[in-house]
């Protein structure tokens, strides 16, 4: 008797609950819904951009929140017709997602911005496929060389610093097997996205082991390495040395010339969306000028809108590698398959095993 | 009665079931799974693990460390368990919440601690040459030696609480009797104490041993270009590349390993108690 109450309690409590659910996607007072698959704080969930955007195309915003470009994918594969409107894939996962379906051919047409986007990401390569484009690109960024100002009076000119003794125990390049082979592939002068001598990349990464104070991993361990004054130089993210100056630290950050790795985050409309005007509507917005001047001025990433990139100050831009020049000296990181990413893992899991 | 009494442990049963033993069955299904995507089951993620010394090395070198951690967090917590439990009664709840202490806080806590600690320029490094031990750099961080500190202040504690319960169960009558009889101190401990607190130190071995094993946050953090173990492996095979497979095949071969040692330890643990 009391397990059939009980019983009964569950199903009105499952009832209940799709009922909610129900609630929650189905615009209410007919308003059209679009379903944003991004990151969280990364700049769409920004409540003054919110409440605008909402205003301006009477509609309502959802986010869907990421923790990993692989997530992206497996949402985008099990997600009904209509859940998901517009998502946000790197450049390094892309093909994958436009090779399974997942994405809806773009018509730049419908994207009047679209014009004012630096050239070389209008003809990003990842975003095509047999010439149809399917995702823009929205904001990019690179993992370069940060100094200490007090130790390095002038930015250094080469990649080559990290694999100077002069700097022996001063050194810090992160745990990361793409990062790593990149990184030997430019000082080795082979091509950082498809280098034909690992061997090589292998045995310069050996050489300049220990010359590593350690390995970062996750941006808040390279902090307390670098305000500890136990790293001077190292490979970084553009984004998180700009944080660190902007909290006041010696940190300086430089793409030299012989290059730095970039990546490039590119916004698409997933095929079964059901508000695809919404949907370009809002990729207009995304690379408008004055989304990308607000944000790359206040901390954010790098602009791929040629006017937002002029606006901002050129001394900042410089700073954080987010000007010209910097952009024209970057490799960016493309795709790779997966037999690719377990050969760079294992040579990776080799050099730290010696 | 009975019957019921039986059916009060299905919860737990089940609870365990699903939580413990399905995901545990899934992985062990994944480690038998082809990365091509092929169907039916393969033995190349074993294969793999067993013919690149690359993988046997780093295994190596984790059980070496273990069997450290293990030694060292034995040696400090026998004594501090004999004291708290026979000697210093009345400071031994001060002394266990001490030992606790570090069970209580987040692991990055309690291993960004160390970092700051051991860190050349450190606390530690700054009180060394003021009392002119060490003159220059510690060198200390980001070595071997700074993760089997980090992991023993991590999992000393475990042993402290079973060797103390088991020693807490020694008949202080036995004790008193032996000394009656004429058995100095050494005698004492050698043929009854030891031998009676032999339970608790086993369980504290295993207790140590297996999940040092399988850590990664010490050793990637604490070790820094020399922290690399099989359980950075396995992280790095999951988080990094989605190496399900793989990292599956490694996680059920450190397994093996974990249920052999434990199968060893309780068998020498028997052997000790019948002599």
């Amino acid at each position: 008797m009391r397990v059939k109450k009980w019983l009964g309690v569950l199903v009105a409590l499952t009832m209940l609950l799709s009922l909610a659910a129900c609630g929650g996607s189905g615009g209410d007072d007919g308003i059209a819904t679009l379903t944003i698959v991004n990151w969280k704080d990364y700049g769409t969930d920004d409540p003054d951009f919110i409440k605008v955007f909402e205003e301006e195309n009477n509609c309502k915003i959802v986010h869907v929140y990421m923790s990993s470009e692989e997530e992206l994918l497996t949402k985008l594969k099990t997600a009904k017709d209509g859940e998901i409107d517009v998502v946000l894939p790197n450049c390094t996962i892309l093909p994958a997602a436009i090779e399974n379906g997942l994405l809806l051919e773009l018509d730049t047409g419908k994207i009047p911005n679209f014009g004012l986007m630096y050239e070389r990401f209008k003809t990003q390569e990842e975003c095509f496929k047999d010439g149809k484009m399917y995702s823009i690109p929205w904001v990019w960024g690179s993992t370069a060389i940060a100094y200490n100002t007090n130790d390095f009076p002038e930015a250094p000119a080469s990649v080559g610093v990290l694999f100077d003794p002069a700097y022996t125990g001063k050194i810090a390049i992160r745990d990361d097997y793409n990062d790593a082979v990149m990184l030997a592939a430019i000082a080795l002068g082979q091509d950082p996205n498809n280098p034909d001598d690992l061997e090589a990349v292998k045995a310069k990464l050996i050489e300049q082991k220990p010359l590593n104070k350690t390995y970062w991993k996750t941006g808040d361990e390279f902090s307390k390495l670098f305000a500890g004054n136990q790293v001077s130089v190292a490979l970084m993210w553009s984004g998180q040395a700009a944080f660190m100056k902007q909290e006041g630290e010696p940190i300086g950050f430089v793409i030299p010339k012989d290059g730095a790795i970039g990546w490039v985050d590119t916004w698409g409309i997933a095929r079964g969306s059901a508000n695809q005007e919404l949907a370009y509507k809002f990729l207009d917005t995304m690379i408008s000028e004055n989304f990308q001047y607000d944000w790359a001025s206040a901390g954010g990433p790098a602009p791929v809108n040629s006017a937002a990139g002029d606006r901002i100050d050129p001394e900042y831009a410089a700073a954080s590698g987010m000007d010209e020049i910097s952009l024209n000296r970057l490799y960016f990181m493309q795709y790779r398959t997966d037999d690719v990413k377990k050969t760079w893992n294992e040579l990776w899991t080799e050099v730290k095993a010696e | 009665m009975k019957r019921k009494q039986q059916l009060l442990t299905l919860p737990g049963v089940l609870v365990l079931a699903i939580f413990a033993i399905l995901p545990l069955l899934i992985m062990f299904v994944y480690s038998f799974q082809s990365d091509s995507g092929a169907a039916g089951v393969t033995l190349e993620n074993y294969a793999r693990f067993f013919t690149k010394s690359l993988y046997l090395k780093l295994t190596y070198r984790t059980i070496t460390s273990s069997i450290a951690v293990t030694a060292i967090s034995l040696a400090i917590s026998y004594p501090l368990a004999y004291f708290m439990a026979k000697k210093f009664k009345g400071m031994k709840n001060i002394l266990m919440i001490l030992v606790i202490i570090p069970f209580f806080t987040n692991q990055l806590v309690r291993v960004y601690s160390w970092l700051i600690f051991l860190q050349d320029g450190g606390v530690l490094n700054k009180f060394l040459q003021t009392i002119g031990i060490v003159s220059g750099d510690l060198e200390l961080l980001f070595t071997q030696k700074a993760v089997v500190i980090g992991l023993v202040h991590a999992f000393f504690p475990y042993m402290v609480v079973t060797i103390y319960l088991a020693l807490e169960r020694v008949d202080n009558s036995l004790l008193e009797a032996s000394r009656s009889l004429g058995a100095g101190p050494f005698t004492t401990f050698r043929n009854i104490v030891l031998p009676l607190s032999m339970p608790g130190v086993v369980t504290g071995i295993m207790i140590v041993f297996v999940p040092c094993l399988g850590t990664f946050v010490e050793p990637r953090i604490l070790g820094g270009v020399r922290g690399t173990v099989i359980g950075t492996v396995i992280e790095d095979q999951f988080f990094e590349i989605f190496g399900w497979n793989f990292g599956a095949a490694i996680a059920f071969v450190l397994f093996a390993l974990v249920v052999l040692s434990m199968a060893g330890l309780s068998h020498a643990g028997r052997r000790f108690e019948n002599e």
